[in-house]
């Protein structure tokens, strides 16, 4: 197959790819400064837990609710007909999940040790789930190694709307954002309810992390949310440096992560956590260069200073 | 009148830590807010500015006209923010309806710089500066909220007294320029002493408007850092 058949014939699998390059690394940027960074891995794995839990009940879904008409066999012979009832139960578990968080918020741990527990409960669940329903063990395993071959142009509308929806939400209140993480006391000096802006920036969370794990899988999302945003602050010199970096970089995880997939035929998912540590990596190591005249940095002595 | 405070108590929960904070600040005045730690000065601060409110009497102030210089420490070196970035988030109160920046606050940050002397730091990180150039840059960020008051965390914690000095004076000649009134929550009282005498007392849960000069009587200094001994005044 030519490079060019290959392009037509997983075009909307290359688009929601592409834009999960730009958008997650920008949620993902402002996870990392927000010092929640382990949003990223947590959240995609409680949106997996949900898709599970879509397959199990699949069959009483079927049954008791109706799926459009379909038979279960119809139904399951048919992934684009499930996906919207997919994503309903990855938001529900996605919100339980950021229930989760918040509800534990004052809990006597760490965030690292709440993640970590939200992970394991989460993780747990998910295979769980996914043992109870026969497709759907097979299905979970899948959408795990990020197989973005089947999506379609359904498929592509619906990540489409949700990533578009949340790219304008973050370019709108990214200054908002941005104070509400940085200095919360000036922020509501300035009557910027810090309130409003946190609960914008879970929605935002909520949206891309539910959409993303059913569309492209919690791997890739996993990757584009926590890697890029990492290489990007070793790299970033300002606020504005620091936001297009992370896009260059997301951009070039995706497209690497799609390079290594159909050249070496390896899942997406894990091509494309590869892809995006290595071009981060490779930001890292480009800022460990002596830095050149345009920014300089102050004297040592200060520098000290400033850290004591 | 910038500032006044009534009979005002703050707290947290219902419950009030400061009691009795009674006073008033006209243009030009300048504060200092002294007390041992732990006696409540940054929630008196706090209550003043509104972001806690008042659990009885009352405080009168131009909530948008206040300029907020927080410790410099509770904010998070992670963002990679250059001072130029740092200063123009004073303006984000005003952004276009877009969420951007206005033109004119760009120009208004880049003058304000330059105003604290830090023109020629507007790209370095503001990580990377010193603990005197932060306050500077802070303030400089406070200029462009427009304030009539202005209210600062502890700018001259952590800075060697030439620093403290600096600081002082700069917010000294601001409260003149611009006939802003001014409460600080202040350490370094040798270069408060060189601006202001007025003081509010934080101790005991009690909010006491006095002078700084009251210190130099030790039995006086003793009962309001630790509660010891007779009230002389």
């Amino acid at each position: 197959m030519s490079l060019y058949d290959a392009f037509n014939l997983f075009l909307w699998a290359i688009l929601a790819t592409a834009l999960a390059g730009i958008v997650a690394p920008l949620l993902g940027a402002h996870l990392l400064l927000r010092r929640t960074g382990l949003y990223g891995l947590v959240l995609p794995q409680f949106a997996s837990a949900g898709v599970a839990l879509g397959y199990a009940l699949l069959p009483w879904w079927v049954a008791r609710v109706g799926l459009g008409g379909l038979s279960l066999e119809e139904a399951l012979a048919d992934p684009h007909a499930v996906s919207n009832l997919l994503l309903g139960f990855a938001a529900l578990t996605t919100g339980l999940g950021l229930g989760f968080q918040a509800l534990f918020a004052r809990a006597r741990a760490t965030e690292s040790a709440r993640a970590a527990a939200a992970f394991a409960v989460a993780g747990a669940a998910t295979l769980l789930l996914a043992e109870r329903s026969p497709l759907g063990a097979e299905y979970v395993d899948s959408l795990l190694r990020g197989e973005v071959l089947a999506v379609g142009v359904h498929e592509f509308e619906i990540i489409a709307a949700a990533f578009g929806l949340a790219l304008v939400l973050l370019l709108r209140f990214q200054n908002a954002l941005l104070l509400g993480g940085f200095d919360p006391d000036t922020a509501r000096v300035l009557g910027l309810g810090t309130r409003r802006t946190d609960a914008l920036l879970l929605i935002i969370t909520g949206l891309v992390v539910a959409t993303g794990t059913v569309i492209v899988g919690p791997m890739v999302l996993f990757s584009l949310l926590v890697i890029p945003p990492l290489g990007a602050r070793a790299l970033a010199r300002s606020q504005r440096g620091f936001f297009a970096w992370t896009t260059v970089l997301g951009l070039l995880s995706a497209a690497c992560g799609l390079a290594l997939s159909f050249g070496l035929d390896l899942p997406l998912g894990p091509a494309v956590a590869v892809g995006s540590a290595s071009v981060s990596a490779a930001g890292w190591l480009a800022s460990r260069r002596p830095r050149s005249a345009g920014h300089p940095l102050p004297p040592r002595s200060v520098q000290q200073r400033a850290v004591g | 009148m910038l500032l006044r405070a009534r009979s005002a108590s703050f707290g947290y929960a219902g419950r009030a830590f400061l009691d009795g904070v009674d006073f008033e600040l006209r243009a030009g005045d300048i504060a200092a807010v002294v007390g041992p730690n732990g006696a409540g000065k940054t929630t008196l601060l706090r209550g003043l500015i509104g972001l806690i409110a008042p659990i009885r009497g009352s405080v009168e102030l131009d909530r948008t006209r206040v300029g907020y210089v927080p410790q410099r420490e509770a904010l998070d070196p992670l963002y990679p923010l250059t001072t130029r970035d740092v200063v123009q988030l004073g303006a984000f109160g005003r952004l276009t309806r877009w969420g951007t920046l206005r033109a004119a606050d760009r120009g208004r940050a880049a003058d304000a710089l330059a105003r604290v002397g830090l023109a020629d730091r507007a790209h370095t990180l503001f990580s990377a500066l010193s603990g005197g150039q932060r306050q500077r840059s802070l303030i400089a960020r406070a200029l462009l909220m427009d304030p009539t008051v202005l209210f600062l965390d502890e700018p001259t914690s952590g800075a060697d007294p030439i620093a403290a000095a600096d600081v002082m004076e700069l917010v000294a000649s601001l409260a003149r320029e611009h006939g802003l009134a001014v409460v600080l929550v202040a350490h370094h009282l040798s270069a408060v002493r060189a601006h202001t005498d007025r003081a509010l007392f934080v101790h005991c849960g009690r909010v006491e408007a006095g002078h700084l000069h009251e210190l130099d009587d030790p039995v006086r200094a003793l009962h309001l850092f630790r509660g010891e001994g007779a009230h002389t005044h």
